[in-house]
């Protein structure tokens, strides 16, 4: 990379050109191949109203566990593999609120209230362990996870549970893997303030609950402490010579993402309808990380806008491909297309050459 | 700040006990974990031993295609499932052209070579354009590389690449189906010369093999290649000083693994006689590392002895775990949640224990600078 | 010249491997072999079952065949050898013949007919292809392409 400055682009053409650059090329592969799938579903029979609300749905499930990537990167931790730890806090939250027998929409706030003490906790330790190891967080974050996720599948087989919703009929001990929410907060956020126009169906409580959470995040980075996070991840030594503990805010920007990741994990079951326990949560981190770095996010560099768009497009691709591809082909590759794009936009993230200093 | 350094290698060396227990904890805890599940298991000593026997020539020649990355600084290779794919592959396609026993072995690996080859080379490009990163990298290479393979197999296996056997396509008429019976050709490595000792199998050619591939390995170390790769591996700006090809060595440590881990792959698949065609390899990635890392291997240091030790540590707790889970509490799910989480757990230890040496190393090594500066400044 | 010499090497290497898999895919071929003891008819000819067959492949007795019974073998390569203990008619003595037939590189199931094969008719006429019968399959689930880590390994 040459030093020295090219000629700023001026002309029109000059600048899309640079735009385009800059936003790289998978993403545009991605953003050509979801916009070519609208196009072609009215053509094939797909029911596009349906298919839009179901994009708007999904996105509102998942934006919060993809905004839970934004302090990691922002701090310099990296993307954050090690979500499933803050998705084990949530689902602790989301099942001791059932056997406390809280029921109803509330109990989707009673969920996050006892999920947020064993987020913090396990954000802490995790923070803790992540301070020790600079440079490595990405693999051990991402086997933290899994060994989480794992001892969890124990705990659950273990933990002295009660509630004739949530454990197994005949032996009456350990949880279920699938347990619904109807009656509890199943669509808690969702039917609030729903919006029906015709065919559409938006649920507009979840969106706001979203932009609630963004907008609380957006604030933050604004802040001085918000502010120093940034620092911290973009230049260390900088930070460090500025007087800023580089270990706390890190602690912080840790805690932060684990409760979002309990939150997110939250907001995902409302929406879907079922508390998922034992192996669903080993994987998740994945789409969330793939997520916001197709909407053009990097290792050390996240807004929000990146997760917004990110998330559209990543959920657009997971809700369209199927139907579109089965009424045109008769052949459900929507797996396999979701599993190379989502790991093909982490691998081209990954060998980006950062200018992070440690 | 005008305090003494310490000596940097002060804190290692420590008193004898302390460090042999601190260096080889994960092995250490394995023992631990096996002394204690093997009387609860209620497993008879010559059942274990033979179990573990043929675990071992099952998959000691895959953990051995992890030494050669390790070797040249390339951390664990979660690329070998490469490897595992492309013996899949050749598989498929050799049990299609109803090719048995061992002949039909000898095929596989010969065929497996070029796909090999090829995803190596893939996966080393990457590696190369990830430097520092590669661990991560190489494993959502192989997550990647999953979706192209269920592309292939799944779908193009069929329509567009000829099978003629319609009984391993899906009922659908194209794509593979979940499991292929290798029957004609289950265990024709291992018996082909085998006895038993006191209710133990041996399969001697087996065994012989992965003696040869041992032999391979510690010749290897001494030519030129294996030279230059410890170079890369032990300080890449100081191998790339010393002229050597840093990039191509690189590259050619992973596709010597990938070629490696297929033919490994096809001994393993040759003893359990069946193939997952979407789940075998994706297991074999994670087990294989985890049992390198309890056989006592770090990050950036494994030799065939930790091969060995692995193999017969981990797999042992594989066995006893599931039945030691169930008489102590009673379900039957605990053992086999409890072998998973030990695992990632040793891999996560292992990971940890790595990350805090290097900074440790390289924190002394500044103090280090730091203190002949200021001898040289007083000079 | 250094280069020159690593050339022919890796040429070389590249050549032995595909020898040996040409080898192996000769000598590799499986093939299963089914014996019918049935009656057959050729040119006019009636060729009869026999009361009785024991089939014998590599020392083990693969197959006792009545009338119209069907036994079979598996078999790696393309010389086939088996023995046939044959009794014709009830109360004969038993005939003990040994059989070495060339199996045609292209088909998986081989059928031969007994009777024909003994009378030492062309290979074409006792020898035909095992047709598997389009059986029903269980119902197979859809792939799910899942990482299932509770299997065993």
């Amino acid at each position: 990379m040459s030093e020295t400055v090219n000629k700023t682009p001026t002309t029109f053409r000059e600048r899309v050109m640079e735009a385009l650059r800059s936003f790289g090329l998978p993403r545009l592969i991605i953003a050509g191949f979801l916009l070519l799938l609208f196009i072609l579903a009215p053509f094939v029979n797909a029911d596009l109203p349906m298919q839009i609300t179901n994009t708007i749905n999904r996105f509102s499930w998942n934006a919060v566990l993809v905004l839970a990537m934004v302090p990691m990167v922002h701090s310099g931790c990296g993307l954050n593999f090690g979500l499933p730890l803050g998705i084990v806090a949530g689902l602790l939250g989301g099942t001791l609120s059932i056997e406390l027998g809280f029921r109803g929409p509330m109990s989707f706030f009673t969920s996050v209230l006892i999920a947020t003490p064993f987020a913090l906790l396990f954000g802490v330790g995790y923070g803790w362990l992540l301070n020790h190891i600079k440079g490595g967080e990405m693999m051990i974050a991402t086997y933290v996870g899994f060994s989480s996720v794992s001892f969890m599948c124990m705990m659950w087989l273990l933990l002295p549970y009660h509630s004739p919703n949530m454990v197994w009929g005949l032996s009456g001990k350990g949880l279920r893997t699938t347990i619904s929410l109807e009656g509890y907060y199943d669509k808690a956020l969702a039917n609030f303030l729903q919006i029906n126009i015709g065919k559409f169906s938006i649920p507009v409580g979840t969106l706001l609950f979203f932009a609630l959470l963004a907008f609380c995040m957006w604030a933050f980075l604004h802040t001085k402490t918000g502010t120093a996070m940034t620092a911290v991840g973009s230049n260390p030594t900088f930070a460090r010579a500025a007087g800023i503990n580089v270990d706390k805010i890190r602690l912080l920007s840790v805690v932060m993402s684990t409760w979002l990741g309990a939150v997110g994990i939250l907001v995902y079951q409302q929406g879907f309808g079922f508390i998922q326990l034992y192996n669903a949560p080993f994987y998740m981190a994945l789409p969330a990380v793939s997520a916001i770095l197709i909407g053009g996010a990097s290792v050390n560099k996240a807004s929000i806008m990146n997760v917004i768009i990110g998330t559209f497009l990543f959920q657009g691709i997971v809700t369209m491909t199927p139907t579109v591809m089965n009424n045109m082909i008769h052949m459900d590759m929507s797996e396999v297309i979701r599993m190379i794009a989502s790991n093909g936009m982490i691998l081209y993230a990954l060998t980006r050459k950062t200018e992070v200093r440690r | 700040m005008s305090q003494l350094v310490k000596p940097a290698s002060g804190r290692s060396s420590g008193k004898g006990i302390g460090a042999f227990l601190a260096g080889n904890s994960v092995p250490i805890m394995f023992i631990l974990i096996c002394a204690v599940c093997i009387p609860i298991s209620g497993f008879s000593v010559p059942y274990l031993l033979n179990e573990i026997m043929s675990r071992l020539g099952r998959n000691a020649f895959l953990i051995l295609s992890l030494l050669i990355p390790i070797m040249a600084g390339m951390g664990l290779n979660f690329g070998m499932t490469l490897g595992a794919m492309a013996g899949e592959i050749a598989l498929i396609f050799v049990s299609d052209w109803q090719i048995w026993g061992i002949p039909g072995m000898v095929l596989a690996m010969i065929v497996s070579i070029p796909f090999s080859v090829l995803l190596g080379l893939f996966c080393g490009k990457i590696l190369n354009m990830a430097k520092g990163r590669e661990m991560i990298t190489s494993y959502i290479i192989s997550f990647f590389i999953n979706g192209v393979y269920q592309l292939v197999v799944l779908y193009m296996m069929g329509p567009i690449i000829p099978i003629a056997h319609s009984s391993i396509k899906l009922p659908r008429g194209y794509g593979i189906r979940n499991t292929v019976s290798l029957l004609n050709m289950r265990q024709s490595l291992d018996n082909a010369v085998s006895f038993r000792i006191g209710g133990v199998k041996i399969p001697v050619i087996t065994l012989l093999i992965i003696a040869a591939m041992c032999l391979l390995i510690v010749w290897f170390r001494r030519t030129k290649l294996g030279q230059d790769m410890r170079a890369v591996g032990q300080d890449l700006q100081v191998a790339k000083d010393a002229g050597i090809d840093v990039e191509r060595t690189r590259i050619i440590s992973i596709v010597i693994s990938t070629v490696l881990a297929g033919i490994g792959m096809i001994i393993y698949l040759q003893n359990m006689g069946n193939l997952s065609t979407y789940s075998s390899h994706s297991q074999v990635g994670m087990f294989c590392i985890a049992a390198l890392l309890v056989g006592g291997a770090s990050v950036d240091r494994a030799s065939i002895g930790n091969v060995f030790l692995g193999v017969i540590l981990f797999h042992t707790m594989f066995i006893v775990a599931p039945n030691a889970g169930t008489k102590i509490t009673g379900d039957s799910m605990i053992g086999e949640y409890f072998r998973v989480f030990v695992s990632y757990g040793v891999i996560t230890v292992a990971l940890i224990m790595y990350e805090t040496k290097k900074r440790r190393a390289r924190a002394s090594m500044g103090r280090q600078l730091e203190a002949e500066q200021q001898e040289a400044m007083r000079a | 010249m250094k280069n020159k010499k690593q050339w022919i090497a890796r040429i070389l290497t590249v050549a032995v491997l595909l020898g040996i898999a040409a080898v192996m895919f000769v000598i590799g071929r499986g093939h299963t072999v089914y014996f019918d003891n049935k009656t057959a008819e050729y040119n006019g000819t009636q060729y009869s079952a026999f009361q009785r067959v024991n089939v014998t492949v590599n020392g083990e007795r693969m197959a006792k065949l009545s009338k119209r019974d069907r036994g079979m073998a598996t078999w790696i390569g393309q010389d086939f050898k088996m023995e046939l203990e044959v009794t014709e008619n009830k109360g004969d003595d038993p005939k003990i013949i040994p059989v070495s037939i060339k199996l045609p590189y292209g088909m998986d199931g081989i059928v031969v007919n007994l009777p024909e094969l003994v009378a030492g008719l062309p290979q074409e006429v006792w020898q035909s292809e095992f047709v598997p019968v389009a059986t029903v399959e269980e119902p197979e689930e859809e792939v799910i392409p899942e990482d299932d880590m509770l299997g065993d390994f």
